[in-house]
């Protein structure tokens, strides 16, 4: 696996240090800089786990059509086209018509849309071959289909269940709106009378289902138990239980089914019975065409200030923003590379004469990392930036956890030492010309330059003078080289956590501009420089020391 | 920073707009084939530019747009389909900085821009692929499928997986500016 960088969110943690990079669980704060996003206001990294996620539009990912959200509710979350997906496999379903296919491709050819069709009508899936005629399912007409079936789907025994669920508490839920004026974000809200009740219906009717309480996770929900004796109980359509002799098989019937299967495709997956709310047969032949799901476009907002993070433009397929604080425009690109393992790759790449567009993903044994040896490793640095930043590196010292744990995991640190400029260093700032320059320019070498580095570094290595510090600067790119020296026992990952401070230069952002660009600190300004400080924890993945044996093996091949 | 992709100057022609066409490919039909510049056909690539709506007159089949790549292997087909008794051939248009990874099979009605395709895919006929979305290596996306913008499919029928970040367009497009300038002849030969 190619070496990689992450950074850090310390939105989960109650530290501002990043959990070891040993521990797998640390993961789970490291994103990719392209995922991660930027408020201002707070000047801080936001991630996917801790932004507030709020629906923006609601659109049919098959037809595309933008579905009002005032129809999504009565429509049930799903496209009400003429869309469905084979329950067998999930593929989006075509309608054809019965009459004779003209040849017998046609029916995997998308002839659909022929006008002289005959009815009946049936949903016929292209990809497994599954159509709605083996489940009796036809239509007279290929238009409205999806009220068709919907009409279906209402009378099913769980959506009354469900309906009449809903218009028990539909009092409670008006009563509760009305009297605390519920923001939006409330949804995120664990306690609120709804829940409640509903909770203590579930705690009575199901064996097993503690009552929920409130109390224990929220504070605020101490004064809401009032509410709660205003709700009478709520009689269900029918006994629990009673609903699994419902067609749906159960019990003795099932065990029939079982006793004669001939073959286990008569067994409908577990996949496939997922989505259905109810119990559901486990006959392959009862499974129903499905309505799509629709998807939404969500808008993002910071989870301390509130402030919108990511606003997307209004048209479902469109894929421009109102907003988008992206963290790629404020801190550094960071990439790193092995430069033993790429001249390793371009050395194999030569000898055997791959032709150019060749995968890059095989390394070649000489491309290992290797127990008792030490490597040199480049870190680029890109500065998206209008204005030049200093940059200064370090590495994290292990953390030892509070508490019991961090003795043992000091122990297990991983036995390798990493060594990386220790003085600060600048990149230039970004220039939009760049950008618009012919490509050959922007990268600004010139093959033979970079033969020639590469044969500087094999210099190096072999001389075992190894250079710390800043290798190239070109653009707004500066390349520096660390190393990392791996004892004789060292097995697993070289996975460090990496401090990286810059310093930049801070114009008060624009209110009006903010809105206008989304990326305010982009814009040069005559004020007065300011300069100011930001740090960000990332983790760095040199990639697995190899085995030892496993090394000598791969070369003699 | 990726390293060079080198390639045998001998073995591509590079048009005066920067399109690189191995000579290994097979480019039948050229004369209803547009390429927008500085898109690289790799060798083994298969464009039927050939299969053409019938009917007189001069016909666009295969537009691709630019910083394309046709990986090695790809066949790019026109779709095809009986309508009132007909059979026809129909156009195949794709935008700018769309990918397409080596061994796939592409008979799309229409791919947006700023899309990538994994290696080893089916992609069905009239299927319809909107911006920056992205078909996972060893897809089979069945005829007529609508891949929505910015998401992410995978599997044997391709199905949604994932939004892609919302920096996706930024992304693909460093990606295959990037591969166009490290597509460079081999030194070599020079
Ligand atoms: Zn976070
Ligand atoms: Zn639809
Ligand atoms: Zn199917
Ligand atoms: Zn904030």
């Amino acid at each position: 696996m190619a070496p990689s960088v992450d950074y850090y969110c310390p939105c989960l943690a109650a530290s501002p240090h990043p959990p070891p990079p040993h521990l797998p669980s640390s993961s789970d704060s490291f994103h990719p800089l392209h995922n991660l996003f930027f408020c201002e206001e707070c000047d801080a990294v936001r991630c996917n786990r801790c932004v507030m996620v709020e629906v923006s539009g609601y659109y049919c990912p098959n037809c595309l059509f933008e579905v009002p959200s005032a129809s999504v509710r009565a429509e049930k979350n799903r496209c009400a086209r003429n869309c469905f997906l084979c329950p067998n496999c999930r593929n989006t379903l075509s309608v054809v018509p019965s009459d004779p296919p003209n040849d017998g491709y046609d029916r995997m050819s998308p002839i659909v849309s022929t006008s002289l069709g005959e009815p009946p009508f049936f949903l016929y899936c292209n990809h497994c071959r599954w159509d709605s005629a083996q489940v009796d399912i036809t239509f007279e007409k290929p238009t409205g289909l999806a009220a068709q079936l919907q009409k279906f789907e209402d009378s099913a025994p769980e959506a009354l269940e469900f309906d009449r669920l809903k218009e028990h508490f539909e009092p409670f839920l008006r009563a509760s709106s009305s009297s605390s004026a519920v923001t939006p974000s409330s949804s995120h809200h664990h306690s609120n009378p709804i829940t409640a009740a509903a909770s203590s219906a579930l705690a009575r009717d199901i064996p097993g289902v503690s009552k929920y309480n409130p109390l224990s996770r929220s504070r605020s929900g101490r004064d809401k138990s009032s509410h709660k004796a205003d709700i009478p109980d709520y009689k269900a359509r029918m006994e629990v239980g009673a609903a699994a002799g419902m067609g749906a098989g159960g019990g003795e019937a099932d065990l029939e089914f079982m006793r004669h299967l001939e073959t286990v495709a008569e067994v409908a997956t577990v996949e496939q019975r997922w989505v259905n709310s109810w119990v559901s047969s486990l006959h392959t032949d009862d499974l129903k065409p499905l309505r799509i799901p629709l998807q939404s476009k969500k808008s993002k907002r910071c989870p301390s200030c509130r402030h919108i993070l990511i606003k997307p433009e209004q048209k479902a397929q469109s894929v421009r923003y109102k907003i988008k604080l992206v963290a790629a425009n404020y801190l550094p690109a960071i990439s790193v590379s092995l430069p033993h393992a790429r001249a390793a790759l371009e050395t194999m790449k030569r000898s055997l004469n791959r032709s150019a567009a060749q995968s890059e993903d095989q390394s070649p044994a000489a491309a290992a990392l290797l127990a008792g040896k030490t490597y040199s490793f480049h870190i680029s640095f890109t500065n998206p930036l209008y204005d030049p930043i200093q940059v200064r590196l370090k590495k994290a010292q292990a953390m030892p956890a509070p508490g019991t744990e961090g003795a043992g995991e000091k122990a297990k640190r991983p036995p390798f030492q990493v060594n990386l400029p220790s003085a600060a260093f600048p990149i230039a700032a970004f220039a939009e010309a760049w950008e618009y320059e012919d490509d050959e320019d922007m990268f600004g070498l010139d093959d033979d330059d970079d033969l020639d580095g590469l044969g500087r570094l094999q210099k190096d290595q072999r001389s075992k003078t190894r250079t710390v510090g800043v290798v190239e600067k070109r653009a707004n790119v500066t390349v520096v080289a660390g190393e990392v020296i791996l004892t004789k026992e060292s097995r697993g990952n070289v996975k460090f956590n990496m401090l990286v401070s810059y310093t930049y230069r801070s114009d008060d952002p624009d209110p009006a501009e903010e809105n206008a660009m989304g990326t305010p600190s982009r814009h040069a300004s005559s004020k007065p420089p300011e300069m100011k400080n930001f740090s960000f924890y990332t983790v760095v993945d040199l990639g697995t020391i190899a085995p030892r044996e496993e090394t000598i093996h791969d070369t003699d091949m | 920073m990726d390293a060079p992709v080198y390639y045998s100057r001998a073995e591509y022609i590079e048009t005066d707009t920067g399109n690189k066409v191995s000579r290994r490919a097979t480019i039948a039909g050229p004369q209803n084939i547009i390429l927008g510049g500085k898109t690289v056909i790799a060798s083994g690539a298969i464009i039927r530019g050939d299969l053409r709506r019938t009917g007189p007159g001069h016909a666009v089949v295969i537009s691709l747009g630019r910083y394309c790549l046709i990986g090695e292997g790809c066949v790019m087909r026109p779709p095809y389909k009986t309508y009132r008794g007909n059979f026809n051939y129909y156009p195949m248009k794709i935008g700018d900085h769309v990918h397409v990874g080596s061994g796939s099979i592409v008979e799309a009605a229409t791919i947006g821009n700023h899309v990538e395709i994994g290696k080893n895919c089916i992609i069905g006929k009239f299927t319809i692929i909107k911006d920056c979305a992205k078909i996972a290596d060893n897809t089979v996306i069945p005829p007529n499928t609508v891949v929505p913008a910015l998401a992410l499919f995978a599997g044997s029928p391709g199905r949604f997986v994932e939004d892609l970040p919302e920096s996706t367009q930024e992304m693909v497009e460093a990606h295959t500016k990037g591969f166009y300038t490290r597509f460079q002849p081999a030194t070599t030969e020079r």
